[in-house]
């Protein structure tokens, strides 16, 4: 039976909608809350206000696989080198939390992953240390460096890079079209188990929309921006524009292998979705858990349990 | 022979240029026999050969041409056979005239290439063995690489391990593998690279070996013939070895039995071959010579019993065509031994895959055997045990090993969310570089997508009557696959089979349905590796509407 795309990719943003976790939500922010406030009670005047960044900050955060994003601005005379903020960032956060959370080093972030709480939930929340490029420089321009701690793309470890995350924020406001867009892909991203990172696709999907004549129905803007990606990601001259940093090649962050698999992908969904509309449910999965159908409580649906007789998704081998 | 054909062969001859037919063609029982001149400008001096037709002429028989151009004076030169034929391969022709012209014009350009040029191939030939039975038997002795370097003059025993026997030319031939070299008391120098199921073996047969470096051989082609042809090469003290040998085998009754002879000697740089020559104990080739002072072991003539020798090094037996060594050199798990799960794990060791495991928890049923990897003879017996004995007869080299599936059917569904177990189950999936999945069981689907695994997982599993295969790269199996057979496959359940006096059914499809798609996955999955392309997960459908046809459809 044909699936209609339109309503269907409907069905995904709307069970994948943040709104349906607000009581998780609200204990994601209470832990940042409390990151930010032992962040400013430890470092005092070496720090600014922590910001909120991530993709809840930009509005294109998915129910089904998120965290949130912290950055801590320091100031420029409160480390000697980015590598010591780091590192130092690190250390208080593992002393702070590392009997109640896994704490590690990321590739700009320092990864905090909770214990399981009561209900079963795992609360993550990443923070971005970055200082400011001159003296007292942060609140005019928002500008900060980071430290790059692993390979990241081309870019090599130990080295910087610089950014402005209140730029990044405000380069995808008023950006609805786009937002959807950059939801699904990060649903396909999550559910696909692929690891292309969410800053990425966000980039990618904004330039399509600038650079291309993107309109229609959902699946129409959908697939205008998977062929946008899979026939410019490879080209040697694509840029991805940090609006944080323009010397910042945010497409740097794959390395070829990885543009040309993207690439491929890009490919083979067009083509799956088109020769049978069914396939969308591969790629774009409805969040069985905010579903609003027939099932009874256990999510069992009717007749899925015939007596003695194989059910349609019986494999053989 | 009829009269025309002589006529007709005698007049083709006649045209060629550079043939002068000097004896005429004419009957010699069923074939036609004559005698040639060729001469042409950059040859010195004519070349006689003496030539014989074939009745099947221009047809070639046994993979071998019908027409033989002889000239025993020629041996020395390269792909002369003993009996001073030329050896040629040539075109392919129904036409007699046309044959006769393309085979002399191979003839000239062996001239050319070979006597005039003195070419030399750059691949090396094996030497040229008589290939004769001994006391109306046969004998076949297999070796493989050993890691142990041989010096020119080394000698000792060898211990040997008999497999199947076989027939050839009508007679029995009888089939050795090599085990172990050992020194001249019985101490084991150096084993040979089997599977350890083959070195377990029993090693109930001996041997001798000496390596001799150079070439046993005459125009570096054909083997000595006579015994006393090794003069050079058999030094005293292995002489002397052959006298206590055979005195210390007499004692123990053996008089009258054959025990092989292993002679090496280099073909490059590196390699070595074996070649055996029979020897009768208590008629060894040698007797005692006074010289004066001593008494000393002395080798006398006498023609050698060679036999046939093979080198199946893990390079020679695989050296058609393996997957390619991405894949092949992969320590591998095969979960789910079925109709696909078994068919994945021959086709992987035909491979060339050196490490397998498998598991399952079932037993064959002789209804399983029709579309499976799996005998009617060996009855009822659990799957992975006929499996794996069946997959170590086809290759010296692969190690097989089973899992206890009780490990997947019960411990990993229990204790899967329980962190200590989780993280051993995952240790000990990771010890494997691939996993194949061939199970069907959704349940463990689920509980190996959960894990966090760094070695790469497959899932393989075909719909009813075979019409679909379905296969998964992880990490994303569960979802992928569930979503395949749930939403998008047209999986018919009506029409499945029912076997008498159980009820679970089961899908139809017949071996040749099955294996098709396996071949065909296998070969995604290989071409993935080899390529290092993205482990993407596909689907083959197939559409026998207009003649059978099989699509790739990857995701």
């Amino acid at each position: 039976m044909a699936t209609d795309k339109n309503e269907h990719l409907k069905e995904v943003l709307e069970t994948n909608k943040m709104s349906h976790v607000d009581d998780l939500l609200d204990k994601y922010k209470e832990k940042r809350t409390k990151i930010k406030e032992a962040l400013e009670a430890n470092y005092k005047e070496k720090i600014y206000s922590p910001l909120n960044s991530g993709s809840y900050a930009k509005h294109t955060a998915v129910n089904i696989k998120f965290d949130l994003d912290l950055v801590a601005p320091f100031k420029k005379e409160s480390f000697g080198t980015l590598e010591e903020m780091f590192d130092d960032v690190f250390d208080f956060i593992s002393d702070k939390y590392g009997s109640e959370a896994n704490v590690r080093k990321q590739k700009v972030s320092i990864g905090i992953e909770f214990f399981a709480d009561a209900d079963g939930d795992v609360i993550s929340v990443d923070v971005v240390p970055g200082r400011e490029l001159n003296k007292d420089q942060y609140n005019d321009d928002n500008k900060l460096n980071l430290y790059v701690n692993s390979k990241y793309g081309v870019i090599e470890e130990k080295a910087y890079m610089q950014t402005n995350i209140q730029a990044q924020i405000n380069h995808i406001k008023n950006r609805e079209n786009e937002r959807k867009i950059i939801r699904l892909l990060k649903i396909w991203r999550t559910t696909n188990s692929e690891d292309y990172k969410s800053f990425f696709l966000e980039l990618i999907s904004i330039k399509a929309f600038d650079n291309e004549d993107i309109s229609g129905s959902l699946w129409d803007k959908l697939r205008a921006v998977m062929e946008y990606i899979r026939d410019n990601v490879t080209l040697d001259n694509f840029t991805l524009v940090d609006p944080g940093n323009s010397g910042n090649n945010v497409a740097d962050t794959l390395e070829s292998w990885q543009k040309e698999n993207l690439s491929t992908k890009m490919d083979n969904m067009i083509d799956r979705i088109e020769d049978n509309s069914d396939n969308i449910k591969i790629y774009f999965p409805i969040n069985d858990d905010f579903k609003d159908d027939d099932e009874d409580k256990y999510g069992v649906k009717e007749g899925a349990s015939t007596f003695s007789i194989p059910s349609r998704d019986q494999r053989f081998g | 022979m009829g009269e025309n054909r002589i006529v007709e062969i005698n007049s083709c001859i006649d045209r060629i240029p550079y043939a002068e037919i000097i004896t005429p063609f004419d009957n010699d029982g069923l074939s036609l026999k004559g005698k040639i001149l060729i001469s042409f400008d950059e040859l010195e001096k004519p070349l006689e050969f003496e030539v014989i037709i074939g009745p099947q002429y221009p047809f070639k028989s046994y993979d071998s041409e019908s027409i033989k151009f002889m000239n025993n004076n020629l041996l020395e030169y390269n792909h002369v056979m003993g009996d001073g034929t030329i050896c040629i391969h040539t075109s392919h022709s129904i036409n007699l005239k046309n044959k006769i012209h393309i085979d002399f014009l191979s003839l000239k350009n062996w001239v050319i290439r070979y006597y005039i040029n003195k070419d030399n191939d750059t691949h090396y030939e094996h030497l040229i063995v008589p290939d004769l039975p001994i006391d109306d038997s046969y004998y076949s002795f297999i070796f493989t690489d050993v890691s142990h370097e041989f010096k020119k003059g080394d000698y000792g025993l060898l211990k040997l391990s008999q497999i199947n026997d076989g027939k050839l030319n009508e007679k029995l031939v009888s089939n050795f593998i090599t085990q172990a070299f050992a020194d001249q008391y019985g101490k084991e120098i150096a084993t040979c690279n089997w599977s350890s199921n083959y070195k377990n073996y029993n090693k109930t047969s001996q041997g001798i070996f000496i390596f001799v470096e150079d070439s046993p051989s005459t125009y570096n082609r054909f083997l000595f013939q006579d015994w006393n042809q090794f003069d050079e090469q058999f030094t005293q003290d292995f002489l002397d070895f052959l006298h206590s040998t055979e005195k210390m085998f007499i004692t123990k009754k053996l008089r009258d039995k054959l025990l092989p002879l292993f002679i090496g000697y280099k073909i490059s740089e590196s390699e070595i071959h074996w070649q055996v020559a029979m020897l009768k104990i208590g008629d060894f080739p040698i007797y005692g010579m006074n010289n004066g002072k001593v008494w000393q072991t002395a080798l006398k003539e006498g023609i050698i019993n060679w036999t046939k020798t093979r080198n199946s090094s893990y390079h020679y037996f695989f050296g058609r065509g393996t997957f390619c060594p991405k894949l092949a050199g992969k320590r591998i798990l095969v979960i789910g031994v079925g109709a696909i799960g078994s068919c994945v794990a021959r086709t992987l060791v035909k491979g060339g895959i050196k490490q397998i495991d498998l598991a399952d928890y079932d037993i064959k049923e002789p209804e399983n055997v029709s579309r499976s990897e799996y005998h009617f003879f060996t009855g009822i017996t659990e799957k992975v045990h006929e499996l794996g004995d069946g997959l170590s007869l086809l290759s010296p080299f692969v190690e097989v090993g089973h899992v206890n599936q009780k490990y997947f059917e019960f411990i990993s569904k229990v204790l899967y969310k329980e962190p200590e177990a989780k993280k051993e189950f995952e240790t000990f999936l990771n010890s494997y570089d691939l996993i194949f999945d061939c199970t069907t069981d959704n349940d463990l689907m689920y509980v190996l997508d959960s894990l966090t695994l760094k070695t790469d997982l497959i899932n393989l599993s075909i719909t009813n009557h075979a019409k679909d295969l379905v296969c998964s790269f992880s990490p994303n199996i569960y979802r992928f696959v569930t979503t395949q057979y749930s939403n998008i496959l047209d999986n018919d359940i009506e029409d499945l089979y029912n076997p008498t006096g159980c009820w679970s059914p089961t899908f139809k499809a017949s071996y040749n349905d099955i294996a098709v798609l396996i071949q065909y996955a296998l070969k995604q999955i290989n071409l993935t590796y080899e390529k290092g392309n993205s482990k993407n997960s596909f689907v083959l459908k197939t559409n026998s509407e207009n003649g059978f046809e099989i699509k790739l459809e990857q995701y």
